[in-house]
């Protein structure tokens, strides 16, 4: 079973967040593999390890930085081979563009399972995986916390409001995975040394066409300053003096 | 111009979050209701017109899409709103992908033509002004709801598109649990309870007792005490509740991104230092298990 795994290039989630003139600087930030990807990894070469195949990781982002340390991790826990789709003027906002080159890219590799994170930490707008299914013209199910592969079927449980949803698709299908699928295996020193032989192909692809909308103004939310530490000399006093100020004064209660 | 609403249904209602969307439906065109699934709760959506769709009773993300798809074209729609829900957050982005439309994910705000949507976990916030078709889902409670109404069903008459998925059924997580990102009231434990036995005796009640849904850190959900469902954070859920307690929650920074929204947050730590009291509006520096044990009894009393 070949399995193609897609992964968002995203900024580190200890980016510092400040915008200029409306925008926000994006100037220092450090990329790294989208966190709900590396599920998205581990699942793949779990299914190759029972089932055989080959698992090809197809990235997208922009034509200079550098990214290659975090995705040789991800050969390292077992992927044979990254293609990086190169553009010159990415931007992660751009679902419907995204989807498009990357399903360019997937089409001549004919994967029978596409898998990827849910959501991207950046935007999480939820919307690539489902789009690239579309564009191949094949099922997505979103949000995935366990997934099994029996009799060249698919069966997957999809976090839904006060349970799972259980559903049961042919492949190829494309599946987004949620955090509690599984836990990302720590590679080996031999492995990461071996990853340094995998294929690890850059590729220039054309700019994104599509009805994306761009972000006509970023703001930061209104701070919040710290509020008030509530007085008392017993946990009943503290307890009592805050439950009236929430029923009174913030009347949420 | 047409604007159709996909209202959700709960048991035999409309779940408040649809509601919400049928609210906003009505500053951008004359809202048509598609409701999948229960005819009798179909009505309750508040839109003057309802389509309903019949042998549908579990979401699948290729026939709701393609009848949709049939419907939006068919009225001449120039726009889809829903809630942002598990399915909303499933569907919005397949049926933008098949309209050819631009995509809205999980509004906050919405004003003349102008869109406000989180980035970042809601660390910033993006205006978006699109000047074409679009797909929307709404951030439950960010909008207000309208009332339900009695309103006209019309049964979708044309033939259920095929799918190749099929749902086995639902596992129910357990009766009467709140969902966290359509909650008033979210309680939050983190590793200062110091054990998953104490987030059951402390956190769950106190929930129960304030009618709230159970939250946690990511520390706690990574030591396998709750499962990822409950985690709020950067690689949890954003919930932006009337009141947000967090309990024995030191407050990182991914944490905090996904609940500095809420309303109204009251932190209970011992530590003083702790980065959560920075964003609370109400702190109690004490021992959480003194805190917790009285603020039980006291809401008893």
């Amino acid at each position: 079973m070949d399995i193609a795994v897609l992964i968002k290039i995203v900024p580190d989630s200890e980016s510092r967040l400040e915008v200029r003139g409306g925008k926000l600087d994006e100037s220092d930030f450090k990329y790294m593999v989208n966190p709900y990807d590396e599920f998205a990894v581990e699942q793949a070469v779990q299914f190759k390890e029972v089932a055989g195949g080959k698992v090809t990781l197809v990235a997208l982002f922009s034509e200079t930085s550098s990214i290659d340390t975090d995705l040789r991790k991800m050969l390292a826990i077992g992927a044979d081979e990254v293609i990086v789709l190169r553009q010159s003027d990415y931007r992660g906002d751009r679902p419907a563009g995204n989807a498009t080159v990357l399903a360019e890219a997937l089409k001549p590799l004919q994967p029978d399972l596409v898998l990827c994170g849910v959501q991207g930490i950046d935007y999480y707008q939820c919307a690539t995986g489902p789009m690239v299914a579309h564009q191949l013209g094949i099922p997505h199910i979103a949000s995935v916390t366990q997934l099994e592969l029996a009799n060249d079927k698919l069966k997957a449980w999809r976090q839904v409001e006060g349970g799972l949803q259980v559903i049961e698709t042919s492949m190829p299908a494309l599946i987004t995975c949620q955090k509690d699928l599984n836990k990302v295996r720590f590679p080996a020193l031999k492995d990461i040394m071996f990853s340094k032989k995998k294929p690890f192909e850059n590729r220039a692809v054309p700019a994104a066409t599509g009805p994306d909308l761009t972000c006509a103004q970023a703001s930061l939310p209104p701070a919040r300053g710290g509020g008030e530490i509530i007085d008392g000399k017993t946990p009943a006093e503290k307890v009592t003096t805050l439950l009236s100020k929430l029923r009174t004064e913030a009347k949420v209660l | 111009m047409s604007v159709i609403v996909i209202g959700e249904v709960d048991g035999s209602a409309i779940k408040p979050a649809s509601q919400q969307a049928a609210a906003l439906a009505t500053q951008l065109g004359d809202p048509i209701g598609l409701v999948f699934g229960s005819t009798n709760a179909a009505g309750k959506l508040a839109t003057p017109r309802v389509i309903s769709v019949q042998g549908t009773e579990h979401y699948d993300s290729l026939q709701f899409a393609a009848v949709a798809t049939q419907v939006a074209r068919k009225s001449g729609a120039t726009s889809v709103v829903m809630a942002a829900t598990a399915m909303g957050k499933d569907l919005g982005p397949r049926l933008a992908a098949e309209l050819g439309w631009s995509y809205i994910a999980d509004a906050l705000e919405y004003d003349s033509g102008t869109w406000i949507r989180p980035n970042y976990a809601g660390k910033v916030l993006a205006r978006l002004e699109p000047n074409g078709p679009f797909v929307a889902t709404l951030r439950p409670n960010a909008f207000p709801a309208a009332d339900d109404t009695a309103g006209a069903v019309e049964e979708f008459s044309s033939e259920l598109p095929e799918s190749t998925t099929v749902t086995l059924g639902v596992e129910s997580a357990g009766s009467g649990i709140i969902e966290l990102t359509e909650a008033a009231i979210v309680v939050s434990g983190g590793r200062g309870l110091e054990s998953p036995e104490n987030y059951d005796k402390l956190i769950r009640p106190l929930g129960a007792k304030l009618d709230a849904a159970c939250g946690a850190s990511r520390a706690i959900v990574d030591a396998g005490w709750v499962s990822h469902s409950h985690q709020v954070g950067q690689t949890g859920k954003t919930v932006t509740p009337e009141l947000y307690m967090a309990v024995g929650i030191s407050g990182a920074i991914q944490h905090l991104g996904g609940m500095s929204g809420s309303k109204c947050i009251v932190a209970i730590n011992k530590d003083p230092d702790a980065p959560i009291f920075k964003v609370a509006d109400y702190g109690i520096v004490h021992d959480l298990f003194e805190i917790i044990p009285e603020l039980m009894a006291t809401l008893d009393g």
